[in-house]
């Protein structure tokens, strides 16, 4: 039965996937739409440019894929990626068996539920007695797990890490690697946080159906869509705020008039602020209960809507836009969904029914409600624009629909955009074309892309190679261009956290700051380092790289040859003769062999016993100067290449992937 | 900006071991008296800020234990000073407030004015949420969630002075915590063993090429990543000297072994090396107890327990350096008059925090708190918020870091100082 429902759940997803991308790309651009790139007026070679386009607008390249863009063509490629319909099957094998990713938000609730949840259905369930509950005790959580494990429940740990793994595969292997790069940008800039308990749940379905089905669209629609979906109203609060001008909803009839302390909307105020706290409190316990502080205006959602998601800081908002706005966004919350935790509202809709509630003006639309009664009736002004009175949850529509339009978001969305693919200080006559489009094409966001990459600012020189990659890129950048096998993909996460960026668990609204500033830091830079090292050489578990494998199995000549062939395999089109000059010095360094030699030694006593042998030679006998003149011959290196090769290539390719050019993109 | 700031950081560095040689040249001392130029390693005066993380029971901590409404509120939870045959009774500070028994390390700091506590404190904004209050506290703008920095980074950014090291602020937390989010040069690191390039089990690969990113920062790269890059070896060499590993705390001082211990062991060692460091962070979990409390003994005796031998330990490692540490503690709201029906305490309120230093006003329980009768209850369950966290952040930030622009550490606030700090 369950697995039926699922894939009818599958079934539904699939056909709206489709309907979507149709209505958007029916009829719509083609490659040829997308003017000839502008790079050779900078000087760029079309290889060049390619490793730039690729530099930009994927993860990293992968070996050989700047022939394959150039054989594509540079355009087509663009436009490919931004249509996301190469074929994924691969990808699609590695991710079947993450069953958590594929759930619907009301399916996550059910398996997933939070532990007081699952605390309070073990007290209905009379398994605990209220009283005797110790989280700090083993029986205890032996019987929470037995409880769990009989109603087919999962700790919701396992929900967020298989969220992190598929993440993590997606970004390192879809051949739609635009989409996924355009899916950080937008999630960045509309962030939510797993660190916020109440909306952590929700972040799966938000990721996979409110952002990466829009991250193409109109800059309006992706708006909407962020607006409506619980895990933003809960992260930002608007779930629980209401109007002091709101009137309560008529009942069906006298009979089924609610009690006071069942006033619709006054549950779920209470939901979004205070029970919902990862704890298990007030549920179990009728205790004096908190003024229901979520029972009032809340601005939180309104104030950052307008200075992070579309107008920005400097927008031209006051702070009575601000409170005027939230008055509008009243009443927009989430559907009850799930057993337990939301039955505030489900009772609410057992004493009215769905046409009472149709004809009092509420919506439901998917995990959305608009609940009429708790929206303020009256009449508000944001920037000029009178909304109301009575206007419902069509104010709050216009309302995003006059933000999503303003000059100011205008400028601030095509402002980040260029932050992010261009530079961090990109310059204003690309600024201008851009916010052009913008205007023009009614904010789609493939136009503005399009209008970006065929500017000339886009290839110049000040522009390639300027932008630092965040932790994330440069972990899944490594493995791409090492063609590395992911098989516990929580590792490079890990790696990635270490490094600077814990994806999705940016605790503020703001999104992690997209500027190299942010993410270079004396501890964090020092983990980029430790990061190549250990990947290079293999021990960053399930993380496997066959570095003979990505030269055809050629094994170098002399580590000179390693260095070279590798630095351009890993950063391919690119002026590498400083680097390598300055890496030349260690592989000619006389300790090197004997210290690499020696830790392959240490780790493999019986294995190599002549490299053994030679290296006490070597220590024990020879001098500085037949050394240099060993060094000098090559012989040196002939003799111990066979033996020592595998460590010192993954030495000098971990150096590689911790060195500055490599941070770069 | 930047370029002056990394001009100041090699040029101090250069300095430093100039005067290691023996004296700074004439000129070079000019420099530095008319460029007001200090050196950027030394020993300066520190703020280490400890945040409870769960919202810590302040009616526990320290009870009014003259009051009856408290007593009949926590049948089960309440603790008298009076020394009775069963069980630990609490340590009776000034006839009203007791300190709970498994925090007897503080007694003695209390004692001889060191420790101080400010009872009551909390944020103006009544949000019950762990994440809000949390995020609140931490940006320093209670009502504002899109701050995009928190309170610490715009501390580092008024220290007045430009002789910023990659120690100046140090988080010893695996993430960068929400107070130190900002434009200000800070770290997070949950070990300072971490801080060298490594390859296990192979030390000589390990310097080798450490070698060759020290020279390919140098010389491959300019801006941001060469000076990160030399910033982050210095301080690599730095730690080396120093031996973390091997770390004897001062007095035979032996620190609980406890996630806080270590973290504060840790500060300690950094505040000796004298790198610089001006603002350290660490927290502490687990105090989010809604269910089974205990008294005298159990979870939240546990908590308090390793709270204070943690800080004392700490305190009694730094010895000579206790004149220029001041440590605060702070939690993101207090928890429930009224005792729930699972033996434990809900979302309230206020709280109490703890202020230990030399400077600090101590030996008080600074704050108001009226009787605990329903009707002087916040929301009519909860104790009420007497005084602004800011009002504390910010007065013991001044008197510890002469950080004294408010509107830009706590830009909303404008409020009194309640004398923390002894002037």
């Amino acid at each position: 039965m369950k697995t039926g429902l699922s894939r009818f759940y599958c079934a539904i997803a699939v056909l709206f996937i489709l309907f979507g991308f149709s209505a958007f790309y029916t009829g719509q651009l083609g490659y040829k739409d997308v003017p000839k790139f502008p790079y050779k007026s900078k000087g760029l070679t079309e290889r060049e440019a390619a490793a730039h386009l690729l530099s930009r607008f994927t993860y990293g390249a992968t070996p050989g894929q700047v022939d394959e863009v150039v054989k594509t063509g540079l355009e087509k490629w663009f436009a490919q990626q931004l249509e996301a319909r190469q074929p994924d099957d691969s990808l699609k094998q590695l991710l079947k068996d993450f069953d958590a990713v594929k759930l619907s938000t009301e399916q996550i609730i059910t398996k997933y539920p939070r532990p007081f949840q699952v605390t309070r259905m073990m007290i209905r369930d009379s398994v605990v007695n209220k009283d005797s509950i110790r989280s700090d005790r083993k029986e205890y959580r032996d019987l929470i797990n037995n409880y769990m494990q009989q109603h087919g429940m999962v700790a919701e740990q396992e929900l967020y890490r298989q969220f992190i793994n598929q993440k993590v595969l997606r970004a390192a292997y879809t051949q739609n690697q635009l989409q996924e790069v355009m899916t950080d940008f937008w999630f960045n800039h509309f962030n939510v946080s797993i660190t916020k308990n109440q909306c952590a749940v929700f972040i799966p379905t938000y990721e996979r159906d409110v952002i990466r089905p829009n991250v193409f669209g109109k800059f309006g629609n992706l708006l909407l869509a962020t607006a409506k979906s619980p895990a933003m109203l809960i992260y930002l609060d608007n779930s629980s705020s209401s109007g002091d001008n709101a009137a309560p909803a008529k009942p069906n009839n006298t009979q089924a008039k609610p009690k006071a302390d069942a006033q619709p909307g006054m549950g779920m105020a209470m939901e979004g602020s205070s029970m919902m706290m990862g704890n298990t409190m007030a549920m179990v316990a009728p205790k004096p209960q908190p003024k229901k502080n979520g029972a009032g205006l809340n601005e939180n959602y309104a104030r950052e809507v307008m200075e992070l998601h579309t107008l920005g800081v400097d927008g031209g908002y006051t702070q009575n836009d601000v409170t005027q706005a939230a008055r509008v966004l009243t009443g927009w919350t989430i559907y009850p969904m799930g057993d337990e935790g939301y039955g505030y509202m489900r009772k609410l809709q057992e004493r009215f029914s769905a046409d009472r509630l149709k004809e009092q003006g509420y919506v439901h639309d998917g995990e959305f409600l608009f609940t009429a009664n708790r929206h303020d009736r009256g009449q508000k002004t944001v920037l000029g624009k009178q909304f109301g009175p009575d206007g419902g949850y069509q104010e709050g529509v216009d309302l995003l629909n006059m933000l999503a339009h303003h000059q100011s978001t205008a400028k601030f969305i095509t402002r980040k955009l260029a932050v992010r693919f261009v530079s961090d200080n990109p310059p204003q006559s690309l600024l201008n074309k851009m916010v052009k489009t913008f205007n023009e094409k009614d904010g789609d966001i493939k136009e503005v892309l399009i209008t970006m990459v065929s500017a000339p600012e886009f290839w110049s020189k000040t522009s390639v190679r300027e932008k630092t990659k965040s932790p994330f890129e440069l972990a899944i950048g490594a493995v791409r261009t090492l063609h590395a096998d992911i098989q516990q993909p929580y590792q490079l996460y890990t790696w990635i956290n270490r490094m600077g960026e814990k994806k999705y668990y940016y605790q503020a609204p703001t999104g992690f700051p997209d500027k190299g500033q942010y993410w270079i830091n004396t501890g964090s830079l020092l983990n980029r380092m430790n990061f190549g090292l250990a990947l290079a050489s293999g021990r960053i578990p399930g993380v496997n790289v066959n570095l003979m494998a990505l030269n055809q199995n050629h094994e170098p000549e002399s580590a000179q040859a390693a260095l070279t062939t590798y630095s351009k395999l890993i950063m391919p089109e690119r002026n590498l003769s400083e680097t390598i000059k300055r890496l030349t010095p260690m592989l000619n360094d006389p300790q090197l062999m004997d210290k690499v030699a020696a830790a392959s030694a240490q780790n493999k006593p019986a294995a190599n016993p002549s490299t053994a042998s030679n290296n006490v030679m070597m220590k024990g006998t020879v001098t500085d100067t037949l050394r240099d003149k060993a060094l000098k011959n090559n012989t040196y290196m002939a003799m111990q290449a066979k033996g020592v090769n595998k460590n010192m290539l993954s030495q000098v390719v971990g150096v590689i992937i911790g060195s500055p050019e490599f941070q770069r993109r | 900006m930047v370029s002056r700031r990394g001009f100041l950081r090699s040029g101090g560095l250069a300095l430093m071991g100039v005067g290691l040689m023996g004296g700074i040249p004439g000129f070079l001392a000019e420099a530095v008296a008319g460029e007001q130029l200090i050196n950027p390693y030394g020993k300066r005066k520190v703020l280490v800020c400890i945040f409870q993380r769960g919202a810590m029971d302040g009616l526990m901590a320290v009870t009014p234990f003259t009051d009856e409404y408290l007593k009949a509120a926590r049948p089960n939870l309440f603790m008298s000073a009076a020394k009775t045959g069963t069980g630990a009774s609490l340590i009776d500070l000034d006839g009203h407030y007791g300190l709970h028994p498994s925090m007897q390390a503080f007694e003695p700091m209390f004692r001889e004015k060191r420790l101080g506590i400010v009872h009551g404190i909390g944020s103006p904004n009544n949000t019950r949420s762990h994440f809000d209050a949390q995020d609140y506290m931490e940006s320093g703008t209670p009502f504002n969630k899109g701050t995009a920095s928190g309170w610490l980074n715009r501390a580092v950014g008024l220290l007045g002075h430009d002789a910023i090291t990659p120690f100046t602020a140090v988080s010893l937390t695996s993430a960068m915590p929400r107070s130190f989010y900002g434009d200000n040069p800070t770290v997070s690191i949950s070990n300072l063993q971490d801080f060298a390039i490594q390859m296990r089990g192979n030390p000589g690969a390990a310097n080798m090429a450490a070698k060759s990113f020290e020279d390919l920062y140098d010389k491959t790269s300019t801006g941001l990543l060469h000076d990160t890059g030399k910033e982050s070896f210095d301080a690599v060499k730095m730690l080396q000297k120093a031996d973390v590993k091997n770390y004897k705390p001062a007095n035979n001082v032996v620190y609980p072994t406890s996630a806080l211990g270590n973290s504060l062991k840790q500060i300690a060692q950094l505040i000796k090396m004298e790198v610089g460091m001006e603002v350290a962070f660490t927290e502490s979990n687990g105090w989010d107890t809604h269910y089974s409390q205990g008294t005298d003994n159990g979870i939240f005796a546990r908590n308090v327990g390793d709270l204070s031998s943690s800080m004392m330990a700490f305190w009694n490692d730094l010895s000579a350096y206790q004149d220029d540490v001041t440590v605060m503690t702070m939690t993101e709201f207090g928890r429930t008059v009224h005792q729930n029906g699972t033996g434990g305490t809900d979302h309230g309120r206020a709280s109490c925090n703890f202020i230990l230093g030399n400077n600090v006003n101590g030996g008080l329980v600074h704050g108001k708190m009226q009787p605990l009768a329903n009707e002087n209850l916040e929301d009519g369950r909860d104790l009420a918020v007497t005084t602004d966290f800011r009002s504390v952040f910010s007065e013991v930030a001044d008197r510890q870091l002469k950080v004294t622009n408010n509107r830009v550490l706590f830009p909303d606030w404008k409020g009194e100082k309640i004398g923390v700090m002894r002037a």
